[in-house]
C-alpha cells in the first residue's frame, strides 16, 4: 500500500462544552478517540495520515478549563487550555512564577503561542524524527529504535533516561513546572487525580509508547501552582538553532531557595536530554548549604553529567547540560 | 520634467494585492469541472517499478484517472528528468499520479494503490560513489561523461591516503590551469591548506510549486509558480508535446522561486497531460512535504584548497578540488565555483579541479548564486586565517587580491564590464567601521566572545539581446510589456523604470504588463544568473529610444517640419521650445492606430526573436507601439559584488551565536530601486546566514530518507536570528557598458553572508576555521570544549 | 485474530514485527481449559499399592532421582522463566514497570542454566535417559487408554515418564528458541556483553525473529501452566518433591518405574542421594 502524507484523512469531530462531556466522549471512543486543544503536535500527525483516530474530541469550546485563577494557599490554578500567550503575559505569573512565563515565551513563535495551550505543550509527544516519520519503531509498537542505531542522525537525543527509545521530551514548561512543584490534575470517567509534576512524565522503560501518565480517557484539565517561595531565585535558558520556531536542544529550569548567601533548598532540572524532564537530585543534594557561586555551579554541572552516554551524533549535550546547570546555579536571579 | 524613475523608491503594482492577500497564486485559480491530483512518491531512494496494480484505486468513487511515466510525451531520458518515473533515483520521486473529484478521494487512491518496487543500491555521500565498492546512484553511472553518465572509481589507495579528514583526490572529470600553482607554491611566503565542505540544501520557497491545466480548442492554459513567465512556455510545450504557441502560461505572482523555478518545473507536465487524458482541467497541489523533495536543492560540495601568497598579501597560488553531490540529475555549480574564486581573488596562479557526481539524493539545480556562494563560504574564511599568518589586515587582503577594471574572469581570463570592488570594500569598512570593530576581536564579556568578520561575494550578474515591447494606448500610458517573471524582486516595475526614464513619464502613467502570455508577451531572459535587471533594463531602454523615435517621426508627419526637432517628455511629444505644438501621448496612439504601419504593429523590426514579433502582431493597431531588441553589445563579463560585514558574540558555554550587527555594501552598478535593492541585498544575506548557521538538510544513512521535510527541522532562519537593522550601502557607480549603468543583485549576497558568518565565528574562536557549512552550535561547542567532533570534517547531509 | 504484528518498513514494504500479543491471553486461556478439560475428565491415578516384593530387594527406601545439579538447573530455570514471563508479558498487559533489564539479565541467566544443564547431561547424567524409545511410545499408548478411562495395565515407565519426556522437548524447543532469538535481540537493546547492531538482519529477517521469540514465549505460558497444574496434582506431587529433596521412595519407584529400564544401585544411590 502506498503512503502518501500532507492530507489530513476524515475523522468525527465533537466539540464538547465541558469535561464531563470530553471525559464521556473520550471513555467512549478510548484508543479510537484523539483529544485536540491547540493542534500544534496534532495536526502533523494527521497531515502525515500516521495517527488516524476515527473521532476527535476538540477541547476548543470547554471554557472551564481555560484562564488563569487564584488556587488555594496563594497559588494559582491555570486550566490546561490557557494559551502560551496567556500563560507567558499573565501578570501574577509574571510577577510571581516569571520562570514559568519565560518558558511559556519561548515556546515556538507568537502565532503558535496563541494558538498553543499549556496543557498541550506539557503531554506533547516527541519530535524525534524517526517516530515522526511513521517509521515503526519501538515507541510506534515496532521492534526497532532507528534513533540509537550506529550511523543514525541523533544529533537532538537522548544523553539520559533511555531505555530502547532514545527520544526526548520536548517540551519547554514542563521543566518549568517540576521546578515549580506544580501539581497537574487529570479528569477522567472514574474521576480526578492529582500527579505532582515530576511523576507525571514517565520514560520509556515504563511505558514506551506514552510520555506522561495519562492513558486513553484521561484528560489534563488543570495545572496547579503552590505558592511561591520567599526569596526564591529562578534559571530558565532554552538552547536552541533558532531564535524562533524551534525545539530545545537542552533546557534548564532551577529554583533555588537562597537564605544568607547560602542555598537551603534547591530543584534543577533539565529538559531535552531525556525522554522526560529530569529533576537532577543529586545535583539538588550536592548544592545545598553551599554559596550559589562559580564553584557550586561548576560541581553541579559535573554531578549533573555523571553516567550521561553519548550517542554518535550528541555528545555536544553532555558539555551544554554541564554548562548549563552550572549558569542555573551561578546565574539564579 | 518627469522626476526620474531610476534611483527612487517606488511602491511595485503588486504590492497591494499582495498584503491585501489579493493576489492570486497558482493553487488560487478554479476551472469549471476542476479535478484534483496526488501523487504517489518513491518509498525507496533508488528502485525499480516491477509493476503497479490500481484496480482498487481506480474502482473507487470519484477516481478519473491515473497518470504513468510511460503516458508522458517525453519520458525520462539519460540524465533528464521526468515529473514522472518507473526508475525513482530518490526517496520522494513521483513515480504516477491519481486524478479524482477531490483531494481527499485521490489521497485515498493514492493509498490504494499496489506499488511493487525491486531496490537498487543508492549512494548518499559522493566519496562512497567514487570508492572502487561503492554503488552508483544510477545504473548508467555515478558521474557525467561524454554520452550520459558513466562510472568513475578512485583506487583504495587514494582514499587511504587521504585518511576520514581530508579530500581524497583522484581523477578529477574537470580541470583547469592558469600559470603553474606548483612553481608557485614553490615561491610563495605563506601557505594554507584546508578541507572546506559546503552542504546541499533545499530551496524552500514559500509557495510551493503547484499548478493546474486545462484545455481549450487545443491550447494548453497553465496555472503555474514561475520565475520567467515567457520562457517557461517552450519547457512546457515540450512535456505536453504541443507546439510552443499553443501554450498559454500564466503566473502573475511567484511566491519565492530562488532558482528552483527559473523556467518551468517538471511537474509541471502531470496537470498538463493529465487534464489532456482525463479531459478535464486537473489541479495538482504540491505540498510542503512534497515541495521538499520535487523543489530543487543546492549542490553540495566537499573540497580541500591550498592557497599560496605574497608576504605582501597577493595571492599568488590557489589549487582547489571539489567534488560536488549533484543529485540525481546534475549540477554544474562546481564549475561555476571556479570561475567565481577567480572574481573574488585573481590569483596569480590557479589550479581547478572537479567531480560532480551523482547521488540518490532530489534533483539540484540554481540556488541562487550557484557554485558562487558556495565557494567564496567556503574560502573566505581561509583566506583569513592567511591574512592571520601574514599579518595583513583582513579586509586589506580582500582589497588587495579584488579585480579592478582591467580584472579577469575564469580559466578564459576574459573582462569584466566594470568592476567597483574596492570602492565597494571601502564603502563597507566605512559603514561598518571596520578599522574600530575589528579591534573587538576577542573581546570576552561574560560567556560571550566577540568576533568579527567579512566576505566578499562575485557573481555574474547581466546578459543582453532580449526584446523590449512597448505600447502607448490611447488612455496616454505607457504599457510596459514583459516577458519576465515576478517572483518578487519588484524587477517587473523597475526594469521598466528604463523606459519610462528614456520617455522622461511619470511612473505613474506607465502600466506594467505582465504575468500572462495571452497578454503579447515579448522575448525575454530566463529570470535566472541574476540577469534580469541588466537585460531588461537594457531591453526597455532599448525599446524607450525606439518609441522616442516613433513618437518624433509620428509628431513630424502630423504636425510638420523633421523628427529631430521633436522633443519628448511628461506624455507629451512637442517641437522642441515649444510644448504646447505637440501631441498629447493619448493622442499620438490614436494616431498611431488610424496610421498603421510601423507605428502600430504593422512593420516589425527584422532582429525581433520570434516571439516578440508574435506578441507585436498580436497588439497590432492597440496603440503606438515600440518594440526593439537590445543591441547595445557587451564588451565583457557582467558582475556584481557584494561585501558583507558581521559582529558576533559567542557563547563560549553554549556554542551559541549572535549576530549583533550586519553591513552590507555592493557594486552593482546604477542604483534603481534604493529600498528594493537593500531588501534584496539583506535577504540573500539571511538567506547565507541561514546555510552557514541553521539550515540543515539531514538523511538517514541506513534508509536514504531526509528528514528535515517542514520548516522547523530544515531550520531556514528567521528574523529573531539577525539583528532587525543590518545596514546596507550602495556604491552606485554605473557600469559604463549598458546605457543604464545596472547590474543585477539577485545572488552574491548569498555568499557574502554566509562569508561574513562563517569568518566572524572563525574570529571568535581565536581563528580557529571549520571551514564547513552548517557550523552549528553543537560543532562550536564540541571544538571549545575539546570532545569528540559531532561529525566528521568530510561529512555531509548533517 | 492476527497471529502476527505487521507494519510498513521505511521504505514501504510490509514487514512482520512480532506476534500479536492477543494470543498472550489465547495462551492463557488454552491452558487454563486444558486445567479445567485434564481435572474433570482424568480420575486421580490411586497407587496401586501392589508391588511385587521380589523387586524391592537389595533396594534403600530411598532412591535418589535428582542429583543437586539437576535440581539446582531445574529450578534456577523455574526462577529464571518466572523472571522472563512476567518482565516479558506483563507490561503488555497492562503492569507497568522497567523489565528489560530484568529481562535480559534474566535471560543471561537462563542461558547460563541451559549450559550448565547441556555440560551436566553429556558429563555426568546419562544422555539417553530423557530419548523417547518404542517402548516410550508403546507406554504413551497405553497411558492414552488408561486417561481415557480403557481397563488396560499400564506399563511403568523408565527414569522419566513418557509424559515428562515430551514436555521436555517441547520445553526444550521453546527455550532454545527464546534464547537463540533472545541472543540475537540483545543486539538490539543497549547492555554490556554484546555490541549495539541494529541492522545485523533485515528487517522483515529481524521481524521473523521478534515472531519466534514471540512464539516461544508465550509458548511457554502454556507450557509453564500446564507444568505447574502437573506439579501440584495429588498423585503427581511424590515427583514434585523429587525435584526438592532429591529422592523417591522405593514403593513409588518399584509401583511407577521398570527397574529393568531405570536401574538403581541402591547402595551407592543413598550414599550420593545428597551429592552430586
Amino acid at each position: 500500500m502506498a503512503v502518501i502524507r500532507d492530507m489530513i484523512p476524515p475523522f468525527e469531530l465533537y466539540q464538547p462544552a465541558g469535561v464531563d462531556d470530553a471525559v464521556r466522549l473520550m471513555e467512549q471512543y478510548g484508543d479510537e478517540g484523539w483529544v485536540l486543544a491547540g493542534g500544534l503536535d496534532t495536526f502533523d500527525w494527521f497531515k502525515d495520515r500516521i495517527k488516524r483516530p476515527a473521532a476527535v474530541i476538540d477541547l476548543a469550546a470547554v471554557d472551564e478549563i481555560r484562564g488563569i485563577a487564584e488556587g488555594g494557599d496563594g497559588g494559582l490554578d491555570i486550566g490546561a487550555m490557557t494559551s502560551l500567550t496567556a500563560v507567558a503575559e499573565h501578570a501574577d505569573v509574571q510577577s510571581r512564577y516569571p520562570l514559568l512565563a519565560e518558558a511559556a515565551g519561548l515556546v515556538a513563535t507568537p502565532q503558535i503561542r496563541n494558538q498553543g495551550t499549556l496543557g498541550g505543550n506539557i503531554v506533547q509527544d516527541t519530535r524525534c524524527w524517526y517516530y515522526r516519520s511513521g517509521w515503526p519503531c519501538y515507541r510506534a509498537g515496532g521492534n526497532i529504535c532507528y534513533a540509537s542505531t550506529r550511523r543514525a542522525m541523533n544529533r537532538e537525543h537522548c544523553i539520559m533516561g533511555a531505555d530502547r527509545c532514545v527520544a526526548v521530551n520536548p517540551s519547554d514548561t514542563a521543566p518549568a513546572l517540576v521546578a515549580l512543584d506544580a501539581e497537574m490534575v487529570v479528569a477522567s470517567s472514574s474521576g480526578e487525580r492529582t500527579y505532582a509534576a515530576a511523576d507525571f512524565f514517565i520514560g520509556p522503560d515504563i511505558d514506551i509508547e506514552r510520555m506522561t501518565v495519562l492513558e486513553p480517557g484521561d484528560l489534563l484539565t488543570r495545572i496547579v501552582l503552590p505558592a511561591p517561595r520567599e526569596g526564591a531565585r529562578w534559571y530558565f535558558e532554552k538552547i536552541r538553532d533558532r531564535k524562533s520556531w524551534d525545539f530545545s536542544l537542552v533546557t534548564v529550569a532551577s529554583m533555588l531557595q537562597v537564605q544568607g548567601g547560602v542555598i537551603q533548598d534547591a530543584r534543577v532540572v533539565v529538559n531535552s536530554i531525556a525522554p522526560y524532564p529530569v529533576r537532577m537530585g543529586a545535583v539538588e543534594a550536592a548544592i545545598r548549604g553551599r554559596e550559589p557561586s562559580d564553584e557550586t555551579g561548576q560541581m553541579a554541572g559535573e554531578i549533573a553529567v555523571e553516567g550521561a552516554r553519548a550517542l554518535r551524533h550528541n555528545d555536544y549535550k553532555i558539555a551544554l547540560t554541564r554548562n548549563l546547570v552550572k549558569r542555573s546555579i551561578r546565574d539564579a536571579a | 520634467m518627469a522626476e526620474r524613475a531610476i534611483g527612487t523608491d517606488i511602491s511595485p503594482p503588486d504590492l497591494h494585492a499582495k498584503i491585501t492577500g489579493r493576489a492570486r497564486y497558482a493553487e488560487d485559480f478554479h476551472a469549471e469541472g476542476m479535478a484534483f491530483a496526488k501523487l504517489l512518491l518513491s518509498p525507496m531512494p533508488h528502485a525499480r517499478v516491477r509493476s503497479v496494480d490500481t484496480s482498487r484505486a481506480e474502482a473507487m468513487e470519484g477516481v478519473l484517472g491515473i497518470l504513468r511515466a510511460s503516458e508522458l510525451p517525453r519520458p525520462e531520458q539519460g540524465t533528464r528528468e521526468g515529473a514522472l518515473s518507473d526508475e525513482p533515483l530518490y526517496e520522494g520521486a513521483p513515480i504516477l499520479a491519481v486524478a479524482a473529484v477531490d483531494e481527499t478521494t485521490a489521497a485515498a487512491a493514492v493509498e490504494a494503490i499496489r506499488v511493487d518496487l525491486e531496490p537498487l543500491p543508492f549512494v548518499l555521500d559522493p566519496l562512497d560513489s567514487l570508492r572502487e565498492s561503492g554503488p552508483n546512484a544510477r545504473t548508467d553511472g555515478n558521474v557525467p561523461g561524454e554520452d550520459g553518465p558513466t562510472s568513475l572509481k578512485w583506487p583504495d589507495s587514494v582514499f587511504d591516503e587521504a585518511g576520514p579528514d581530508r579530500l581524497p583526490m583522484g581523477e578529477p572529470t574537470a580541470e583547469w590551469a592558469i600559470g603553474d600553482v606548483d612553481a608557485a607554491f614553490g615561491e610563495a611566503d605563506v601557505i594554507v591548506e584546508e578541507t572546506i565542505v559546503h552542504q546541499s540544501v533545499t530551496h524552500h520557497p514559500m509557495e510551493p510549486r503547484s499548478c493546474m491545466a486545462y484545455w481549450q480548442n487545443g491550447k494548453l492554459f497553465l496555472h503555474g509558480s514561475t520565475q520567467s513567465t515567457e520562457r517557461t512556455r517552450g519547457p512546457v510545450a515540450a512535456m505536453a508535446g504541443i507546439d510552443v504557441e499553443d501554450v498559454v502560461m500564466i503566473g502573475e505572482y511567484c511566491g519565492g522561486g530562488f532558482g528552483s523555478k527559473i523556467s518551468g518545473v517538471p511537474i509541471m507536465a502531470v496537470p498538463a497531460v493529465l487534464s489532456r487524458k482525463i479531459g478535464r482541467p486537473v489541479m495538482l497541489r504540491i505540498t510542503r512535504y512534497e515541495e521538499n523533495y520535487i523543489g530543487r536543492a543546492r549542490a553540495g560540495f566537499q573540497g580541500w584548497a591550498k592557497i599560496g601568497f605574497r608576504s605582501d598579501g597577493r595571492m599568488t597560488a590557489l589549487d582547489l578540488y571539489l567534488v560536488q553531490d549533484s543529485g540525481a540529475y546534475g549540477a554544474s555549480d562546481f564549475f561555476t565555483a571556479g570561475t567565481v574564486a577567480t572574481a573574488s581573488y585573481q590569483p596569480e596562479n590557479m589550479r581547478f579541479r572537479g567531480v560532480p557526481v551523482y547521488t540518490n539524493t532530489p534533483p539540484r539545480s540554481a540556488q541562487r548564486a550557484p557554485g558562487g556562494a558556495q565557494i567564496v563560504a567556503m574560502l573566505e574564511p581561509v583566506v583569513d586565517k592567511a591574512a592571520r599568518e601574514l599579518g595583513v589586515d583582513r579586509l586589506e587582503i580582500r582589497k588587495i587580491n579584488a579585480p579592478g577594471h582591467d580584472g579577469w574572469l575564469g580559466p578564459n581570463q576574459g573582462p569584466f564590464t566594470s568592476a567597483y570592488v574596492r570602492e565597494a570594500l571601502d564603502l563597507g569598512g566605512e559603514l561598518f567601521d571596520w578599522e574600530a570593530r575589528s579591534q573587538l576581536s576577542g573581546r570576552r564579556e561574560g560567556t560571550r566572545v566577540t568576533g568579527v568578520g567579512m566576505g566578499l561575494s562575485p557573481f555574474t550578474a547581466g546578459s543582453n539581446g532580449r526584446d523590449g515591447l512597448l505600447v502607448i494606448r490611447p488612455d496616454g500610458k505607457l504599457h510596459v510589456h514583459q516577458g519576465i517573471g515576478n517572483l518578487g524582486t519588484h524587477s517587473i516595475a523597475d526594469t521598466a523604470r528604463a523606459a519610462s526614464d528614456v520617455l522622461d513619464l511619470d511612473w505613474d502613467d506607465v502600466v506594467v504588463v505582465w504575468g500572462d502570455t495571452s497578454k503579447h508577451l515579448p522575448f525575454s531572459t530566463v529570470q535566472a544568473g541574476s540577469q534580469t535587471t541588466h537585460a531588461h533594463t537594457r531591453a526597455n531602454h532599448a525599446a524607450g529610444e525606439a518609441m522616442v523615435g516613433l513618437l518624433q517621426e509620428l509628431a513630424a508627419l502630423e504636425l510638420g517640419g523633421s523628427a529631430t526637432d521633436y522633443r519628448v517628455a511628461d506624455g507629451r511629444v512637442f517641437r522642441a521650445g515649444n510644448r504646447a505644438a505637440g501631441l498629447s501621448f493619448a493622442q499620438a496612439a490614436e494616431r498611431a492606430i488610424a496610421r498603421g504601419g510601423k507605428f502600430s504593429g504593422g512593420e516589425i523590426p527584422e532582429d525581433l526573436h520570434d516571439v516578440t514579433k508574435g506578441a507585436v502582431a498580436g497588439l497590432a493597431g492597440e496603440g503606438l507601439i515600440a518594440a526593439a531588441k537590445d543591441n547595445y553589445g557587451q564588451p565583457g563579463a557582467v558582475f556584481t559584488w557584494v561585501a558583507t560585514f558581521a559582529q558576533v558574540e559567542l557563547d563560549v558555554e553554549t556554542g551559541e551565536v549572535e549576530i549583533v550587527d550586519l553591513a552590507s555594501t555592493t557594486d552593482c552598478g546604477t542604483v534603481i530601486h534604493p529600498r528594493s535593492l537593500a531588501a534584496q541585498t539583506n535577504g540573500g544575506v539571511f538567506q547565507g546566514i541561514g546555510m552557514a548557521k541553521s539550515q540543515r538538510w539531514v538523511f538517514d544513512p541506513q534508509w536514504g530518507i531526509p528528514f528535515t521535510k517542514r520548516f522547523y527541522t530544515a531550520r531556514p532562519p528567521g528574523i529573531l536570528d539577525v539583528p532587525l537593522s543590518p545596514r546596507f550601502a550602495a556604491v552606485n557607480e554605473p557600469d559604463p557598458h549598458t546605457p543604464v549603468g545596472a547590474k543585477g543583485i539577485g545572488e552574491p549576497p548569498v555568499g557574502a553572508g554566509e562569508a561574513a558568518y562563517a569568518c566572524a565565528v572563525a574570529d571568535a574562536m581565536g581563528g580557529l576555521c571549520l571551514c564547513r557549512t552548517p557550523l552549528t552550535s553543537d560543532m562550536i561547542l564540541a571544538e571549545l570544549e575539546g570532545r569528540p567532533r559531532p561529525y566528521g570534517l568530510l561529512d555531509t547531509h548533517v | 485474530m492476527e497471529f502476527l504484528r505487521r507494519a510498513l518498513n521505511p521504505w514501504g514494504e510490509d514487514v512482520p514485527i512480532g506476534v500479536s500479543w492477543d494470543l498472550i491471553w489465547a495462551a492463557v486461556i488454552i491452558g487454563a481449559v486444558f486445567v479445567v478439560v485434564h481435572a474433570l475428565m482424568v480420575p486421580k491415578k490411586v497407587a496401586t499399592g501392589e508391588i511385587d516384593e521380589s523387586e524391592a530387594e537389595g533396594l534403600p527406601e530411598k532412591l535418589q532421582r535428582h542429583t543437586v545439579g539437576a535440581r539446582g538447573f531445574h529450578w534456577s530455570m523455574s526462577a529464571t522463566m518466572f523472571a522472563l514471563l512476567i518482565t516479558a508479558f506483563f507490561p503488555v498487559i497492562g503492569i507497568q514497570f522497567p523489565w528489560v533489564t530484568i529481562h535480559w539479565i534474566a535471560g543471561v541467566l537462563l542461558i547460563l542454566t541451559v549450559i550448565y544443564h547441556i555440560y551436566h547431561v553429556f558429563a555426568k547424567q546419562d544422555f539417553w535417559t530423557m530419548w523417547i524409545d518404542r517402548r516410550d511410545v508403546e507406554e504413551g499408548k497405553l497411558g492414552l487408554k488408561a486417561a481415557l478411562g480403557r481397563s488396560v495395565e499400564r506399563p511403568r515407565a523408565g527414569k522419566y515418564p513418557v509424559d515428562q519426556k515430551m514436555f521436555h522437548h517441547v520445553a526444550m524447543i521453546a527455550t532454545l528458541g527464546a534464547v537463540v532469538t533472545g541472543v540475537l535481540m540483545m543486539f538490539r537493546v543497549d547492555n554490556f556483553l554484546l555490541p549495539m547492531n541494529t541492522y545485523m538482519f533485515s528487517d522483515a529477517t529481524w521481524g521473523w525473529v521478534y515472531v519466534i521469540h514471540g512464539v516461544c514465549g508465550i509458548g511457554l505460558i502454556f507450557l509453564v501452566i500446564a507444568h505447574v497444574y502437573f506439579a501440584i496434582r495429588p498423585e503427581k506431587r511424590w515427583m514434585t518433591w523429587s525435584m526438592i529433596n532429591g529422592w523417591i521412595d522405593r514403593n513409588r519407584y518399584l509401583e511407577n518405574h521398570d527397574p529393568a529400564r531405570w536401574t538403581v544401585d541402591g547402595g551407592s544411590q543413598t550414599a550420593e542421594a545428597e551429592g552430586d
